[in-house]
This record gives structure tokens, C-alpha cells and sequence, in this order.
């Protein structure tokens, strides 16, 4: 399915209205609630969101602990995920059959949103890059994994503290295996995260809504 | 409905203000409490009216239409939107021609990710001391930095007030290397007619919506002075697979935004005016120093203290600092650090472990030095000796708000005996520097 304008409009207006349109705000909300959307639909209990879905094929690898000289475990990469992991300065090996690749790559489209989200639940690998690009918001990523060390590596490249995104001012280090090397500024913008997320829960909903009257999954 | 629409004004100040008790000391906080909130940016009915307008056009064109008139505005020869000013700063690097292992010239008294950048883009920092009254780097000290590897010197516009880039031109040409600007800070700003953005051969801004132009969330724009430096940065990112493109939501409220920069502009040039005369009547605070001809664009408005104004010469100056900040920040004024030690001491640039196992530092181990705060010694002196207004001064406040700031920084001036108490009574144990490292 695909969004209405209308839909976009009253998030954007929404958000607007609150005046907090910056990641870093503490008080912002939007950022949090895509977040809990994806945890909650894709059974993972930590989520990182990022920029683009580059930014998150960087925010896995970084996770798993692959930096450069490296080879790591991948998914089938199309030509473009292929020289950006390259250009990281790690060697991407396509898992085999029998293997699990370190992270799973699947595209929300706006057509088939609610479905992808289920199979990322699906997913056996530790972590699963979301593309959240072609839902039409501009560039958009996610990375879903249950494991707390992912997160926190994953975190910490995408801001230039030590923590998150509300506490990232300082770099006092609790954790020195964690210390930070490159960090991009891979942050979502809250207006992109909104309508995101508008975009997930409609999807969600109506195929939650098709499979109750029994008329198949949404298409 | 959550609004940002302030609950109550300001009082008019009565003039017993500066007078009272201090607030650390039971009086009544010049800014009251429930009234201390600035808001930034401003949102209006023309912003969201252009998002919802922007829906009917492409991505792309959203996002081209913001590029141009920010490009055109800034005179800029090219443009490249981008997702961050750390994206930014990577593609004006290597836009300019920056290589792997090469080294790149950078103050140490900025944000971190302007030397993070540099690491982006798979080359060196290197850093220098800055000069004791602007506060950017000293085109001296980046000139006694050069080897036969240095590409670029990267000055910043340090809070907004445009680096020495005459002196640093000269030493680029005298060098062989090239200027790259980085302009986040200094939106508007500009030496005579030219603006920061378009003094280099790239620069790089941010453009996240804590900044003095902000957009709809996170953006950066790099800009270029040819055509074939755009196309270097171009194809980089073609080559690389690297998504760094701005959301077209973001650039939509950044077009709406450009036209009122110039109302925004005039109120904070008018209330840093404002603000600088009051603090020049304390003796105890100076106000930023601005030269002839440079255009400040007051992202940040760093504040001076001269302990021996009020006989004070005899306590060390972080100590005073220490006092006046809490004093401040009890009056309701939020003045901060904004960084504690020189940005080499933070964690990235002691372990240096880059995209992973040291690269690129490892291309070039001379150029990758450790360092402690003793190395920049006037950083140091100024993160001892100043105080910093953020976002409650880059915000256009209303004039009845900056008034009560000057009338608490006249307050606390006409109280060095307080500040005494206070460093006696707190002890405070070591200077900034020997903190964990702030990156704010």
C-alpha cells in the first residue's frame, strides 16, 4: 500500500508543530517511536536508525566488530552495497547455503512493507539492515539485532560520543573495548522518522486488518 | 497538541535586577524559572506550508531547488547537498583533491567532527594551536605544521567568526596546498563581500537544526570553486556506493528557512551588539573579538573573564570560571563549556583506531601524533578563562531576553566577593582539561 499525501502532510504538521525537528533533542519523540515500531514488529530488542541504508550496512558490520583489512560474512550485495563495503576496507564473502552471513539485508518498499518487516523477524542472522528508502522519505536505514554489543558499536558510530544520541556530549569511557574509532554523522532527521513510521504502522495495520476478514495478505 | 509556542513573556525588566541578591545565594533569578526556554528554529506557517507544497514535486528537484538558492546565496561556485556536516566536510576534502595518507591541517579547538572528516576521508589531522584572539587556527602555527605530505589546511570559522583566511591563502600558496573551509558555524558570515563557504577551493557546513540555518532535521552542503573539484566528490560517492543524499523533507524546510536567514541574521547581529557593549561596562567579562571587515555570525558567543578586573588576580582563572558559571546558570542564564580539553585528547584521536585497525593513520604513522592538552597551550588558556552562550543566544530572543542576560552578567560583575566565597567554599579539584572530554 501506499501512503496518502494527506497522511505525510498531518505527520509533517505534526511534528512541525511540536518544534522539535532535531535528533539530539531529548525531548523529541519521533525517533524513540519508529524505533519501538521496529523493535515490536520485528521481535528485536534493539534497533538503531541511521541515515541511509549505507549508513546501516556500516552500522551492522561495525556492530558485529568488522573494521577495515577484514572479511566478513555477507548477504548477496548488489553492485553499489558491494564497493561501499570495499570502500570500508573489508572484504565482503557471500555466505553459502550452509552459511549465516554476520547480517541480512532486507527493502521495505511501500508495497510490500508489512512483509519485509516479517521476514527481518524471520531473519536468523545477529543483525538485520532495514533500506526504509523506498518508502519515499529520502534516504533512511535501520539496523535490528538482539544483541546489546551490536547495538552499542552500532550507536557509537553514528554520533561522535560515547553513548547515545541524548547523552552523546561526552566521551567519558565506561567501556574501553567499545572506544570509538571513525564516527560518522549517521543521525535520522525526526521529520524523515515520523513519517516513516506513519508509512510502517498503516501497512501493519491494514495487513493486520486483511488477515482478520481472511482476505490474504496485503499486496 | 505539543506546541513550542511560548506559555508566558518575559516581565520587563524593573530595575532592581542587578541590585538583588545573587540567585546562588537565595535572591530571585534575573530569568525566572519556567521562563528560560529559547526556541529554535522557528517554525512558521510558511515552512509548513512549503513541505506540503514540496509533496507535489520529485525528490530530487526538492532537494535541487534547495541546493541552488543556498549556493547562489552563499556564491559559491557549485554545490553538493549531503546528509550531514560530517558528510559534508568528507566531500569538500575530497572534492579539494585529499588522498589517502595524506595529511590535513586542522585547529584543535573545534568540534570533533571536523577532524573526523579528515579520517573519512582516509587522511591524516594534524593538529594546531589557534590564535588567542579569534579563537580559529593560527595561520603560523599551521604553516610550522607543513611537510612534503600536508594536501590541505582546513581552517574552521570557529562559533562563527571567519578564521584569518588572507594569512592562510598566503600560506597555501607559498606551500603548495590547497584551502578547505569549515564553514558550520558561519552561516553568513564573511570577510568584506565574500561569505565562508565560498573562500576555499571546498567547504564544508553543517546544516542540522541547531545551527544558525537550520533544515528539517540533518544536512550538510559541501560547496566547490570548480567544476572539477565538484566532479572529484561526485564520483566518489558514485564510485563507493556511498548514500549520503539529503531527504527532500529536509531540504524543503530548509528553503523556506533561507528566505527569513536574513531577519534571523539582523537579530542576533543585533543582540551580540547589544550584549558586547554591557559586557565591555563589567571589566570582569569581554565580549568576542571581532576584526574590521569580518562578519560574525554569532553561533556561538564566547565569553572572556579578566579576574584581575575585579581583584581577583590572585585565584586561578579556571576557578573563577568555575564560580561565575555556576552563578551564571543560577540567575537562569545556561552559559556552558563547550568543549574542555583540545579535540586530539579526545578518545578517537588517542587510540586512533580509525575504520579499524589503526587505517588510515597507519598510512602515515609520522603524521599520527599523541598529544596532551600542554600542546595547545592557548586552547587550554581559553577553555580555562571563557564561557559560552549556545543556543539561547543563536536563537532570535526577544530583546527583554538578552537585556536580562546582560543585566545578570552586570550582576554577577558587581560581586567578586561572591565569586571568592564560591571558590573558597567549593574547592574545585582539577581544570578543565583534566576532565573526560566534552565534545559540548
Amino acid at each position: 500500500m501506499k501512503m496518502e499525501s494527506i497522511d505525510t502532510a498531518m505527520v509533517l504538521n505534526r511534528i512541525l508543530t511540536s518544534g522539535i525537528v532535531m535528533s539530539i533533542e531529548k525531548n523529541d519523540k519521533e525517533l524513540p517511536g519508529l524505533e519501538r515500531l521496529l523493535s515490536k514488529h520485528t521481535s528485536r530488542s534493539e534497533v538503531v536508525l541511521l541515515n541511509s541504508r549505507t549508513a546501516a550496512v556500516h552500522a551492522a558490520l561495525a556492530g558485529l566488530g568488522k573494521g577495515h583489512g577484514e572479511n566478513a560474512l555477507c548477504p548477496e550485495l548488489d553492485e553499489e552495497l558491494r564497493a561501499f563495503v570495499t570502500w570500508l576496507g573489508i572484504t565482503p564473502d557471500e555466505a553459502g547455503e550452509e552459511e549465516t552471513p554476520g547480517f541480512d539485508l532486507v527493502t521495505v518498499t511501500p508495497e510490500h512493507a508489512s512483509e519485509r518487516i516479517a521476514e527481518a523477524g524471520r531473519s536468523t542472522a545477529a543483525a538485520v539492515v532495514l533500506d526504509l528508502t523506498p518508502l519515499g522519505f529520502g534516504p533512511a536505514g535501520a539496523v535490528v539485532t538482539d544483541l546489546r554489543r551490536v547495538r552499542d558499536r552500532a550507536e557509537r558510530l553514528k554520533i561522535f560520543g560515547a553513548f547515545d544520541l541524548r547523552t552523546m556530549w561526552t566521551q567519558r569511557e565506561s567501556e574501553p573495548d567499545l572506544v570509538p574509532g571513525v564516527q560518522f554523522n549517521y543521525r535520522l532527521s525526526p521529520l524523515v522518522a515520523g513519517c516513516v513510521r506513519m508509512a510502517l504502522m498503516q501497512a501493519l495495520s491494514a495487513d493486520k486488518a486483511s488477515r482478520t476478514s481472511g482476505t490474504g495478505v496485503n499486496s | 497538541m505539543i506546541t513550542d509556542f511560548p506559555e508566558a513573556p518575559l516581565p520587563l525588566l524593573d530595575g532592581t535586577e542587578t541590585t538583588a541578591e545573587l540567585a546562588e545565594f537565595g535572591g530571585d533569578p534575573v530569568i525566572p524559572k519556567g521562563l528560560r526556554r529559547t526556541v529554535f528554529p522557528v517554525i512558521t506557517k510558511e515552512d509548513t506550508f512549503h513541505m506540503l507544497r514540496s509533496q507535489r514535486s520529485s525528490p530530487e528537484k526538492v532537494v535541487e531547488e534547495f541546493a541552488e538558492r543556498y549556493r547562489s546565496y552563499v556564491g559559491a561556485h557549485s554545490a553538493l547537498p549531503v546528509a550531514s556536516g560530517t558528510a559534508s566536510l568528507h566531500m569538500a576534502l575530497v572534492g579539494a583533491g585529499v588522498m589517502p595518507g595524506d595529511e590535513v591541517i586542522v585547529p584543535a579547538f573545534t568540534f570533533i567532527a571536523t577532524a573526523q572528516a579528515v579520517v573519512a576521508a582516509k587522511a591524516v589531522p594534524v593538529f594546531v594551536d589557534i590564535d588567542p584572539h579569534t579563537y580559529c587556527m593560527a595561520p603560523e602555527r599551521a604553516e610550522a605544521a607543513i611537510t612534503e605530505r600536508t594536501k590541505a589546511i582546513m581552517p574552521v570559522h570557529v562559533h562563527g567568526l571567519p578564521a584569518d583566511v588572507p594569512a592562510l591563502r598566503g600560506v597555501c600558496e607559498r606551500n603548495g596546498t590547497v584551502l578547505v573551509e569549515d564553514a558550520s558555524h558561519a552561516h553568513s558570515a564573511g570577510i568584506g563581500d565574500s561569505m565562508c563557504g565560498s573562500l576555499g577551493t571546498a567547504a564544508g557546513q553543517s546544516l542540522m537544526a541547531d545551527k544558525n540555518f537550520p533544515l528539517g532535521g540533518e544536512g550538510g552542503i559541501a560547496f566547490f570553486s570548480s567544476d572539477e573539484a565538484h566532479q572529484r566528490a561526485v564520483s566518489c560517492l558514485a564510485r563507493n556506493g556511498i548514500d549520503y543524499r539529503m531527504s527532500w523533507i529536509v531540504a524543503s524546510f530548509g528553503t523556506s528557512q533561507l528566505q527569513r536567514l536574513g531577519y534571523y541574521d539582523a537579530i542576533r547581529a543585533r543582540n551580540a551588539a547589544e550584549l558586547s557593549r554591557a559586557l565591555d561596562e563589567t571589566g570582569l567579562f569581554t565580549p568576542p573579538y571581532v576584526p574590521e571587515g569580518y562578519t560574525h555570525s554569532y553561533n556561538m558567543y564566547r565569553i572572556g573573564l579578566r579576574p584581575e578586573a575585579v581583584g581577583l588576580e590572585d585565584l586561578p582563572v579556571w576557578k573563577v570560571k568555575e564560580a561565575v558559571h555556576e552563578l551564571l546558570v543560577a540567575e537562569g542564564v545556561p552559559a556552558r563549556e563547550w568543549q574542555n580539553t583540545p579535540i586530539p585528547c579526545h578518545l578517537p584521536f588517542t587510540h586512533r583506531h580509525g575504520f579499524g585497525n589503526g587505517y588510515p593513520f597507519t598510512l602515515n604513522p609520522e603524521a599520527a601524533r599523541d598529544h596532551t592538552p600542554q600542546d595547545f597551550p592557548v586552547v587550554r588558556a581559553m577553555l580555562e578563562s571563557t564561557l559560552v552562550l549556545c543556543r539561547e543566544l543563536r536563537s532570535p530572543v526577544e530583546h527583554e531576553r538578552l537585556q536580562r542576560y546582560a543585566a545578570a552578567f552586570r550582576k554577577i560583575a558587581k560581586r567578586p566577593d561572591a565569586i571568592r566565597t564560591l571558590v573558597n567554599e567549593r574547592n574545585y579539584p582539577r581544570p578543565p582539561h583534566q576532565e573526560a572530554a566534552r565534545l559540548g
